[in-house]
C-alpha cells in the first residue's frame, strides 16, 4: 500500500499555473514525473500532483435562473482564483512535500510503535491547525490498526491520531470518531450507510475503467472489496485529481449517501460513491469501499474509542467526593457512554472541559429519548450452574419470551418511543404497542417520564397464547398503522430503568416493585414478564419445564438483590443467566445431515468455503431435501479441510442434481454444488417450519418445508453414508414433538 | 448577442457523438477564435476537448467571451431533428445565457425550425493542460484505428501501446489468449490518408484502457486520419483533426500503472 501511495497518480495538477491560460493549445512544458526523477525538466513545473488546491471541484450545477448574477459571481471568482494561484502553489508544494514524508513515515512508525512511550506527545499533523483533517490521515491510521491486534497497541494509535485532532483542528474530532466506529449518527437516528455490493462494484467500474465482470471475477478471488477497490483504484492514473478528502467532507458525503431516496436513489447513490472513490487515493480508497459496505474491519468497537479518547485527555485527581471521583478515566467514559451512548453529547463535554474527570457523568446521564444498550444474560450449559452461582442469594427466574427486545420510552412531551435491541426506533413497526401503552401508567403517574425493558412477542389474540418468534418477523417493518396490524402482539415488562430518575443503580427487586406499583396490566397487550423468586435452585428444572410448556424459550435467572443485582447497560452480565429450552434433555438430539451445496467464504474466510447448505434424506422419494445453512460451529482447519475435500476428485458438479430438492430461494442459492459425499453430526436450538426449505415438504405444510434454527456443526460421521443421514421423516417428528 | 452559423449540422452532430460518451454536461467557452468545450470524464481518467474555429462558421459573432452550458445530450437530442445538410445557426445572449436557440435551415430555404435549449449553470474551471514536447507519434487512418481497437478489446481489457524503431505496435493479453498488431511507417501513393508516418524521439511504452480508446475511437467519423502522441508515464493524447481546418478532437487519456493488478 505504501508503494501505491508513493506513485504519483495523476499527471496534472489544477493549481499548475497553466491555469491563468486557459486555451488548449498555448505553448508549454511537459509536466514531469516523479518516478523518473530524469525526466523532471523544467523546474517552473511541479512534480506534486498529489496534493491538490482544496475545494477547488465543485462542479456544482444549477439551472440557470438569475444567471447574470452567477455569471458575473464566477467571473468574479475566475479572477480571484488566478490572483492566489502564486500562493496556493506554495502551499501546495509544501503539502506536497508534507503528505509524502506522512507516507514514509508510515510504514517506520508502525514498526517502532512498542519502542515509543505512551507519554509521547501527538504529532505528525500533515495539516495546519484549523485546517480540515485530511481523510488520508485516518485511513492510514487505520491501515496501522489493521496490521496489529494488540489492544494496547490500538488504542495506542487512535489516542495518537485524536490527540493530533484534538490540537489542530478540534472541530474535526466528532466526524472522525464516527468514521472511526463508521456510524453516521446515534443509531435511534437511524441513518446507515450500508451500500450493496452492486452499486459499489458498479461505481468502482466507473472509477477504474474495469467492466463489472472483470471486477466480480476479481473480487472472487480477492475476497474483499476495500482490498479490491485499492488495487484496481491503483492500476490507473488519473489525469487530473480532484482536492484531497477531508474528514468532514467525506463524513458530509456518507451522510447525503445514507439520506439519498426516492426514484433516482441508486444513481445518486453510486455517483456520490464514484466521486469519493475517484479522489480518493491509497489507503483511502480501501476504506471507503470498506465504510460503504458497512464494515471497515479493523477491530474498532466502541470499546477502544472509548479507551482511546481517554487516554487523549488528562484526568485530574478529584479532592471532592462524588459518584465517579473514584474512577479511571476509561471506566469514567465507559460509564457515562453506556447511560448515553451519543457521541455528540461525549465529545462536546471533553472537547470543551479538555479533561476527563466525573462532570461527564452529569453530561452524559441516562435520559428518555437516547435508548442504551440492554443488558444481557450469559448462556448457560445447564441449571447446574445456575445453582452454584445463586447457591446462596435470594435470585428470580423470569419466563424467557421468544419475541422481540424493546426499549419503552415515554418521553417529557408525552410520545412513545419504541426502540430495539440495537438502539434503532422500531415505533413505526408498532403502532399497536404504542396505543396500548397510552394508558398502562397508574393513576397518579400519567405525566411521569420512563423507559421499560420489555420483550414484545406475537400472542394470539383469542387464546391469548404465545405464538413462536417467526409470526413476528411476519409483521411489516415500515408505515404500519393500528388498522393493519395482523400480527397481535403483547408487551411482556420485567425491568424499569427510569421513573422520573435513574434507577439502573437500584437493586432489581427495587426496579421491579416500582414497575409493579406504577403500571398496570392491561391483558392482553401488556402485561408483566411471568417470573417466580426462590431461594431453592431445585425448583429450577420444574419452572423451566411449565415455561416452556407455556411456548417461551427458557428461562432468565436473575440476582435480586445487592451491588450484582443493579442493571448494567451495554454487558452481557454474570448477575443474569439464561437457561434455554435446548438444555433440556430430549429437545437436544442431533441430526445427522448431508452437505450437497457450499458457499464461498468472504473477509476471514476467503479461500475457504464460508456456509454449506445442509439436506436430510427422504428415502421414499430417494431425494435430498434442504433443511438449513450451515455457517457456525467449524474451526478453521476443519473450514480449510472441508473445502479441499470437496475440491479434489469432482465433488464440486456443474449443477444442481436432479434429485436436490431446491426450494429455489435466491437467498439460499448456493455457489457451487457438491457430490454427496459425507454425513455431519449438526445441533440446533429448535426447528421451524420455512417456505426456503425443502425438508419433509408437504407434511407440516403443504408448501413449506422444515428448518433447523440456528445449526451448529459438531463432527462428521464417517460411519454414516449419505443414505443413511436423517431423515424427512424423522424430522418431521422431531418437528411435531417439540412442545 | 452570440452567433454561430454552420453551413452542415452535421458536423456538430459528429462532434457530440465523440464527447457524449464520456461528458455529461459541459462548458462550451466561446470567444473570438471559436468554440472550444473541455471536460474529463467522470473517472477523471481521460479528458476530451474540442476546438471549432471561428473561421469555419459561415457566420461567427461574439462581442464577449461566453460560457455556455451544455447538456450533451439535450442539445443531441435537438440536433437529431436536423438534416445532416441543414445549416446550423447557435444564439445566445452573452450577457445572460440562460437559453440557447438553435435554428436550422433546409438547404432549399423551404423549411426553418427554431428551438431553444435551456442552459446550465456549471461550476466547472477551465483546466491548464501543459503542451508537451511529445517524444513519439504515429498518425494514422482514424478507421485502421477504430479497426485496431476493436480487435483487440475482443481479447482483452487494456492494450500496450509501443513506439520503438521497429514500428508501432498495439498488444494485449486477455483469459483466452493475447494478440499483437504492429504497424510500420509507409506511405501509400494513391491515398495518403492510408499511410502511417511515425516520428520518434525516444521509445515509449504505455499501458491504456481499451474501454476508453474504443470510445475515441468512434471520432473516426470526424476526420480520416488520427495522431497518436505519447510520452513515457504521460497521458496518451490522440487527435482527430477536423476536416478543412475545422478545428478538432483531441482525448488525452491516462496510463495503467502496470503490475498493479493481480
Amino acid at each position: 500500500m505504501t508503494k501505491v501511495q508513493a506513485t504519483i497518480s495523476s499527471f496534472w495538477s489544477k493549481g499548475s499555473e497553466k491555469k491563468a491560460k486557459p486555451r488548449t493549445d498555448g505553448g508549454g512544458e511537459g509536466v514531469a514525473d516523479a518516478t523518473e526523477p530524469k525526466r523532471a525538466r523544467k523546474e517552473n513545473v511541479q512534480s506534486s500532483n498529489s496534493v491538490e488546491v482544496m475545494d477547488r471541484e465543485a462542479d456544482v450545477k444549477v439551472p440557470k435562473t438569475d444567471a447574470g448574477t452567477v455569471q458575473d459571481d464566477a467571473e468574479a471568482k475566475k479572477v480571484e482564483v488566478e490572483k492566489e494561484t502564486t500562493t496556493e502553489e506554495r502551499a501546495t508544494k509544501k503539502k506536497a512535500v508534507a503528505v509524502r514524508k506522512l507516507t514514509s513515515e508510515t510504514g517506520e512508525k508502525s514498526k517502532n510503535a512498542e519502542a515509543e512511550t505512551s507519554t509521547d506527545k501527538a504529532s505528525g499533523a500533515t495539516w495546519k491547525a484549523g485546517q480540515p483533517v485530511p481523510y488520508q490521515f485516518l485511513a492510514v491510521g487505520f491501515g496501522k490498526v489493521e496490521s496489529i491486534t494488540g489492544r494496547l497497541e490500538i488504542t495506542d494509535i487512535l489516542r495518537r491520531m485524536f490527540q493530533t485532532i484534538v490540537e489542530t483542528t478540534p472541530e474535526d474530532l466528532l466526524p472522525a470518531v464516527y468514521i472511526c466506529v463508521n456510524k453516521l449518527g446515534a443509531p435511534q437516528e437511524g441513518l446507515e450507510i450500508g451500500v450493496g455490493e452492486g452499486i459499489l462494484i458498479k461505481a468502482l467500474s466507473h472509477t477504474c475503467g474495469k467492466s463489472v465482470n472483470a471486477l466480480k471475477d476479481e473480487f472472487r478471488k480477492v475476497g474483499d472489496l476495500g482490498d479490491l477497490a485499492a488495487s484496481m483504484k491503483a492500476s490507473q492514473r488519473t489525469v487530473f485529481k480532484p482536492a484531497p478528502l477531508t474528514v468532514r467532507s467525506v463524513f458530509k458525503e456518507f451522510k447525503a449517501i445514507a439520506k439519498s431516496s426516492g426514484r433516482s436513489a441508486m444513481d445518486e447513490k453510486r455517483a456520490r460513491i464514484q466521486k469519493l472513490l475517484v479522489a480518493s487515493e491509497g489507503a483511502e480508497t480501501k476504506y471507503l469501499a470498506r465504510a460503504f459496505q458497512g464494515k471497515l474491519r479493523i477491530h474498532i468497537a466502541d470499546k477502544s474509542i472509548l479507551a482511546a479518547l481517554a487516554e487523549s485527555f488528562p484526568r485530574p485527581e478529584e479532592t471532592v467526593e462524588r459518584v465517579g471521583s473514584d474512577m479511571s478515566a476509561a471506566s469514567l467514559l465507559t460509564h457515562a457512554y453506556n447511560q448515553h451512548p451519543v457521541w455528540d453529547t461525549m465529545l462536546n463535554y471533553l472537547l470543551n472541559n479538555r479533561v476527563v474527570d466525573s462532570g461527564i457523568l452529569d453530561a452524559c446521564k441516562l435520559t428518555t429519548g437516547v435508548p442504551i444498550s440492554p443488558m444481557l444474560a450469559k448462556p448457560t450449559k445447564g441449571i447446574d450452574e445456575v445453582v452454584e452461582k445463586f447457591s446462596d442469594q435470594p435470585f428470580t427466574c423470569e419466563y424467557k419470551y421468544d419475541g422481540e427486545r424493546a426499549q419503552i420510552h415515554h418521553l417529557a412531551d408525552g410520545s412513545i418511543q419504541i426502540y430495539s435491541r440495537n438502539a434503532e426506533n422500531q415505533s413505526e413497526k408498532y403502532p399497536d404497542v404504542k396505543l396500548a401503552m397510552k394508558d398502562v401508567l397508574g393513576p397518579d403517574y400519567s405525566n411521569s417520564e420512563y423507559i421499560l425493558d420489555a420483550e414484545v412477542v406475537a400472542i394470539n389474540p383469542q387464546t391469548n397464547h404465545i405464538l413462536p418468534f417467526q409470526s413476528l418477523q411476519t409483521r411489516a417493518r415500515r408505515d404500519v398503522s393500528v388498522a393493519e396490524v395482523k400480527v397481535a402482539v403483547c408487551v411482556f415488562a420485567f425491568d424499569l430503568l427510569y421513573f422520573d430518575k435513574p434507577l439502573i443503580h437500584d437493586p432489581l427487586k427495587q426496579r421491579r416493585e416500582k414497575l409493579r406499583a406504577c403500571f398496570v396490566e392491561k391483558e392482553p397487550v401488556f402485561t408483566f414478564a411471568k417470573g417466580c423468586d426462590m431461594n431453592d435452585p431445585g425448583e429450577i428444572t420444574d419452572y423451566l419445564h411449565e415455561s416452556v410448556k407455556g411456548g417461551c424459550e427458557g428461562l432468565m435467572v436473575k440476582q435480586l438483590l445487592g451491588p450484582a443485582a443493579t442493571y448494567e447497560p451495554a454487558n452481557r452480565s454474570q448477575n443474569w443467566l439464561k437457561v434455554k429450552k435446548d438444555y433440556l434433555e430430549g429437545l437436544t438430539d442431533s441430526l445427522d445431515l448431508v452437505p450437497i451445496a457450499g458457499y464461498y467464504g468472504k473477509g476471514k474466510r476467503t479461500g475457504v468455503f464460508g456456509a454449506f447448505l445442509l439436506a436430510c434424506y427422504n428415502p421414499e422419494s430417494e431425494q435430498y431435501e434442504t433443511t438449513c445453512k450451515i455457517g457456525t460451529g467449524f474451526s478453521e482447519a476443519q473450514l480449510t479441510e472441508f473445502s479441499e475435500f470437496y475440491n479434489e476428485k469432482d465433488r464440486i458438479i456443474g449443477g444442481r442434481k436432479s434429485y436436490y430438492v431446491f426450494s429455489g430461494s435466491t437467498s439460499l442459492e448456493p455457489d457451487v454444488w457438491f457430490e454427496e459425499s459425507q454425513v455431519w453430526e449438526v445441533r440446533c436450538a429448535d426447528l421451524t417450519v420455512s417456505p426456503a426449505h425443502t425438508a419433509a415438504i408437504g407434511s407440516v405444510d403443504p408448501e413449506k418445508g422444515i428448518s433447523l434454527r440456528f445449526p451448529r456443526f459438531l463432527r462428521i460421521r464417517p460411519d454414516r453414508e449419505p443414505q443413511n443421514a436423517s431423515s424427512s421423516e424423522q424430522i418431521m417428528e422431531m418437528y411435531l414433538a417439540q412442545p | 448577442m452570440f452567433e454561430a452559423r454552420l453551413e452542415e449540422s452535421a458536423v456538430l452532430k459528429k462532434i457530440l457523438d465523440s464527447v457524449r460518451d464520456l461528458v455529461q454536461e459541459a462548458n462550451w467557452d466561446c470567444n473570438d477564435d471559436g468554440i472550444v468545450m473541455q471536460s474529463m470524464d467522470s473517472s477523471h481518467i481521460s479528458l476530451v476537448c474540442f476546438m471549432v474555429r471561428a473561421s469555419s462558421f459561415e457566420v461567427y459573432q461574439c462581442e464577449r467571451n461566453v460560457s455556455l452550458g451544455v447538456k450533451i445530450d439535450s442539445l443531441a437530442k435537438v440536433l437529431k431533428c436536423a438534416a445532416s445538410d441543414d445549416s446550423v445557426t447557435l444564439k445566445a445572449d452573452e450577457n445572460e445565457p440562460n437559453t440557447m436557440d438553435i435554428l436550422f435551415e433546409s438547404k432549399k430555404n423551404d423549411r426553418i425550425s427554431d428551438f431553444q435549449l435551456k442552459l446550465m449553470v456549471i461550476d466547472q474551471e477551465m483546466l491548464g493542460i501543459p503542451e508537451s514536447d511529445y517524444t513519439s507519434t504515429v498518425e494514422m487512418s482514424s478507421a485502421e484505428f477504430r479497426r485496431i481497437m476493436g480487435d483487440l478489446s475482443t481479447m482483452g481489457d487494456s492494450v500496450t501501446i509501443e513506439i520503438n524503431k521497429g514500428g508501432a505496435s498495439f498488444s494485449t493479453k486477455g483469459d483466452i489468449g493475447s494478440g499483437n498488431i504492429c504497424l510500420q511507417k509507409s506511405a501509400s501513393v494513391d491515398k495518403p490518408k492510408d499511410g502511417v508516418k511515425i516520428t520518434m524521439v525516444e521509445p515509449v511504452k504505455s499501458t491504456f484502457s481499451l474501454k476508453f480508446l474504443n470510445i475515441f475511437a468512434k471520432a473516426a467519423a470526424l476526420s480520416d486520419t488520427v495522431v497518436l502522441s505519447m510520452s513515457e508515464e504521460y497521458p496518451i493524447r490522440i487527435e482527430f483533426a477536423i476536416d478543412k481546418d475545422v478545428g478538432y478532437v483531441r482525448y488525452y487519456l491516462a496510463p495503467k500503472i502496470e503490475g498493479q493488478e493481480s
